[in-house]
């Protein structure tokens, strides 16, 4: 068995954090790991694509992904979610999205507008057997008054519909010992996303 | 992410290769580990710092690689086991000492990781290949392909390096260093952390005529180290078929993968140790070969070594390299995937080219993102400063660190990056012979790591002499804020005086002006003043990197000021979206109809576009609304 997911989004908005957690989920489940986390400008607003890979340790060796070839796109920015493409194709790969926008500098200096979430849906569909776009973001503003926690909506609401494939528990575990300062909102944002996924 | 560095034998933990390096070095017993920041490496010291008090070993960050290293070989010339971990850059600052502590060896395990970057993920200077450094120094080197290698090897670095008395390479790539995988930890040995420097005449210093029997001693050592790691270091994973491929680093993981996806068996031999080649080794693979291809990334080493036995031994030998793989750039699956296939006749599942081709066209016409300076960083305002004085005209040397990013527009203020502290001594050279006005901006990390001599440099040889803005923020920011001398704490979190970069330059004889960089008038008045200064003249740009303000802020629970624009006032003037496209803080944001409003969950409140923009266009939002 073998389970390709990428995270993509902006830097310095928990994509790392949230590639440590569905690795050490992986982990607790007995799951061979192997990833890459590309530290460096985290926090100056560039992209950071994170994988993570699990299952079997015979069939698992590439830190990286291969084009085309990801199960499961975790997209904390709906952008970065067209960008991710990449590593996607319509037989294999699942988008959850959050539809909170990190509109780049670079749109208002250029001149070249954002695109509307529509737009972006449809120009990510031909890559994917499915596409959910969930307000994580917003969620998180408005139920615990820290959208950063959108990122552990996403990842509650990709374990709540079963797009990523590791035992709630074993989720909830990862997030215990990778952010113990803020452990108790990021449980709750973790439930908060787990209902969502569960209803989609 | 440590808390796992340290958890108990035996449990399998998921770790960055760079983490699994720093517990290879806690579990072979270091007593110092020393360094200088440098990313892909900086999360070696960046661990070994955070667990340094609890395992009870000493961590510094030195002032640059140069120094790390001589730290960590002052240690093992006592008995110490010591680790350095740099990034390849650092190797070249770092080299002048290396060279000969080779030759001198030592007496307890010295291990040197260093980190190349192919593809320059965070490294904008070239895509040097570090291997050279190892048969320019004679020094053994040894590379692991995944996390738990990195934590083998680093044990093995410090048992060679023991062994036979000799500084030892471990030499990753990004992703080797950045990649994460199941790791299962060993035992850990009981730091030593007290030597002895005992006197030894002859030994420590390679003066003729000592030099050419040291030489040869390394000589021999290097040919021992060939003999009894040459067959444990290096693998053949044995296959059906007369092509084999040779491969080392990631590059290994990349080929069993990619023959899994294609369904082949092919023997592959894994390079785990690039200096010394061993040559035993190489010919027990090749010898019944008809064609060998060999994966390495950058330059052609193993390539040319293979070739050179081949010569000797199987003259018929076709070797595919460099002829069918890029020198330049890092490989992934996509890259080797195609090549394998041509080789081996076989076609990957997915045609790549014509996927990507696809994908250009979804991504048409997207903003692009690019990294950027934080919201309320202290550079952006000192740039934005000193282009309100200096115009577009001036000549502006640029360095490494966060302020890089004012390459781009629309800053566009750093004509030229070399190195560290190159800045300043191409734009004593640029002096020399133009009238042009040159600015000099350098990181004060940066300035104590290499922008001494060139500084001093102007107070011995330049009258007429660039005009220099350290800018100033408290950190090594770049590379994940690690401390330096002006810090005023250690690697270990100890308080200490902090070194004052003005009074350092006044020891120069230098003009000095010290100024806060979130003011805009106080920045503009001090550079019009030094601008009609001829002689060595230094503006210290001073303001706390704003993503430490904004950590500290929020772990003691302060709301950090938020600003507003007022909308009506945003319209009774003319232009202000220049001002605000010059400016570029990533809280602004283009309006629905016309105009811009900052997105409060952006803004990090430093408060200087209140000051650029006509009174009354920002605002602070008070306190208590936030
Ligand atoms: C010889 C060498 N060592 C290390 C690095 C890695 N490096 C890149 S930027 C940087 C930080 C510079 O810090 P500073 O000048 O204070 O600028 P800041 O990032 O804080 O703005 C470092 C260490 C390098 N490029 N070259
Ligand atoms: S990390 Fe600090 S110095 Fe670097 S861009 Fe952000 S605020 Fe500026
Ligand atoms: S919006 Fe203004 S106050 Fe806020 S970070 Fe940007 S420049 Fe500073």
């Amino acid at each position: 068995m073998k389970f390709d997911v990428m995270l993509t989004g902006v830097g310095g908005e928990g994509v790392l954090t949230s590639g440590v957690v569905i690795a050490r989920a992986a982990n607790l489940e007995g799951h061979y790991v192997r990833g890459v986390q590309l530290h460096g400008l985290a926090q100056r607003g560039g992209v950071i694509p994170t994988f993570v890979r699990f299952g079997s340790e015979d069939e698992i060796h590439s830190p990286g992904i291969m084009q085309a070839n990801a199960d499961l796109i975790l997209a904390f920015e709906p952008l970065e979610a067209v960008r991710a493409c990449y590593y996607a194709r319509k037989e294999k790969t699942i988008f959850v999205i959050s539809d909170h926008r990190y509109i780049p500098v670079y749109s208002s200096i250029l001149d070249i507008p954002y695109p509307k979430l529509g737009e972006i849906t449809r120009r990510v569909i031909p890559f994917s057997k499915k596409v959910s776009v969930f307000s994580a973001h917003r969620l998180a503003k408005e139920k615990l008054g820290n959208m950063i926690l959108g990122t552990t909506v996403l990842i509650g609401a990709a374990t709540g519909m079963e797009a990523l494939p590791l035992e709630e528990d074993n989720v909830r575990k990862a997030i215990e010992t990778t952010v113990p300062g803020e452990l108790e909102k990021n449980l709750e944002a973790f439930e908060l996303g787990l209902k969502l996924g569960r209803s989609e | 992410m440590t808390s796992e560095v340290l958890g108990r034998p035996g449990e399998k933990v998921v770790l960055l290769g760079n983490e699994a390096i720093a517990r290879g070095a806690v579990e072979a017993g270091i007593g110092v580990a020393a360094a200088y920041p440098g990313t892909p490496s900086s999360e070696v010291p960046m661990v070994l710092a955070s667990v340094a008090d609890e395992v009870g070993f000493y961590f510094e960050y030195s002032t640059n690689e140069k120094v790390a290293f001589e730290t960590a070989a002052g240690a093992a010339w006592c008995g110490v086991r010591a680790i350095t971990a740099m990034k390849h850059f650092g190797l070249n600052v770092a080299s002048d000492s290396v060279l000969p502590v080779v030759y001198t060896g030592v007496r307890s395990g010295l291990v040197v990781m260093v980190a190349d970057d192919p593809s320059g993920w965070s490294s904008a200077q070239s895509e040097q290949d570090t291997r050279y450094y190892a048969r320019l120094a004679r020094m053994p080197m040894i590379e692991p392909s995944n996390p738990q290698e990195c934590l083998d090897y680093t044990k093995l670095a410090f048992d060679i390096s023991e062994e036979f008395e000799i500084p030892v390479f471990l030499r990753t790539t990004t992703k080797v260093s950045h990649s994460i995988g199941t790791v299962e930890l060993g035992e850990i040995r009981e730091p030593k952390t007290r030597g002895e420097f005992r006197k030894d005449p002859g030994r420590f210093y390679s003066i003729r005529p000592r030099l050419q029997e040291l030489h040869g001693r390394v000589d021999d050592k290097l040919g021992r180290i060939e003999e009894k790691y040459g067959q444990r270091l290096n693998q053949v994973y044995p296959g059906e078929g007369n092509i084999g491929i040779i491969a080392l680093g990631v590059g290994f993981e990349y080929c069993r993968e990619g023959l899994l996806q294609l369904g082949l068996t092919t023997p592959i031999a894994k390079i785990g140790m690039t200096h010394p080649m061993s040559e035993e080794f190489i010919t027990g693979f090749i010898e019944d070969k008809e064609a060998v291809l060999i994966l390495e990334e950058l330059e052609p080493i193993i390539e040319d070594f293979v070739k050179q036995v081949a010569k000797d031994v199987n003259p018929k030998l076709v070797v595919h390299g460099k002829d069918m793989l890029p020198r330049s750039g890092e490989y992934n699956l996509e890259t080797i995937l195609p090549v394998l296939g041509e080789v081996f006749g076989k076609k990957p599942e997915v045609d790549f080219k014509a996927h990507e081709r696809q994908v250009r066209e979804a991504e048409r016409g997207l903003p692009p993102r690019k990294p950027v300076l934080c919201p309320g960083c202290p550079h952006r305002s000192t740039f934005y400063a000193v282009k309100e004085v200096f115009g577009d005209r001036a000549v502006y040397a640029g360095d490494i660190g966060c302020y890089i990013l004012g390459i781009f527009e629309p800053i566009e203020m750093q004509d030229f990056v070399i190195s560290m502290g190159a800045s300043a001594g191409l734009a004593h050279g640029i002096t020399r012979v133009s009238d042009q006005d040159v600015v000099v901006f350098m990181g004060d990390s940066t300035f104590f790591h290499s922008g001494l001599p060139p500084l001093v440099n102007y107070s011995f040889n330049a009258k007429r002499s660039p005009l220099v803005v350290v800018m100033d923020n408290a950190i090594t920011a770049m590379t994940g804020h690690q401390p330096h001398p002006g810090s005023g704490f250690t690697g270990m979190g100890e308080k200490v005086k902090p070194v004052k970069i003005e009074d350092v330059i006044k020891g120069f004889g230098a003009k000095v002006r010290v100024v806060g960089a979130f003011n805009q008038r106080k920045l503009i008045e001090a550079l019009e003043e030094l601008r009609e200064i001829e002689g060595p003249r230094v503006l210290v740009a001073r303001g706390e990197c704003r993503l430490l303000t904004r950590r500290r802020l929020k772990s003691k629970g302060i709301p950090i000021v938020k600003y507003v624009i007022d909308a009506d006032q945003w319209k009774v003037h003319e232009d202000l979206e220049e001002i605000a496209e010059q400016f570029a803080c990533p809280a602004f944001m283009q309006g629905e109809e016309s105009g811009y409003y900052i997105d409060l969950d952006l803004c990090w409140g430093c408060g200087v576009c209140k000051q650029i923009f006509p009174v009354g266009v920002v605002e602070a939002l008070r306190r208590e609304a936030l």
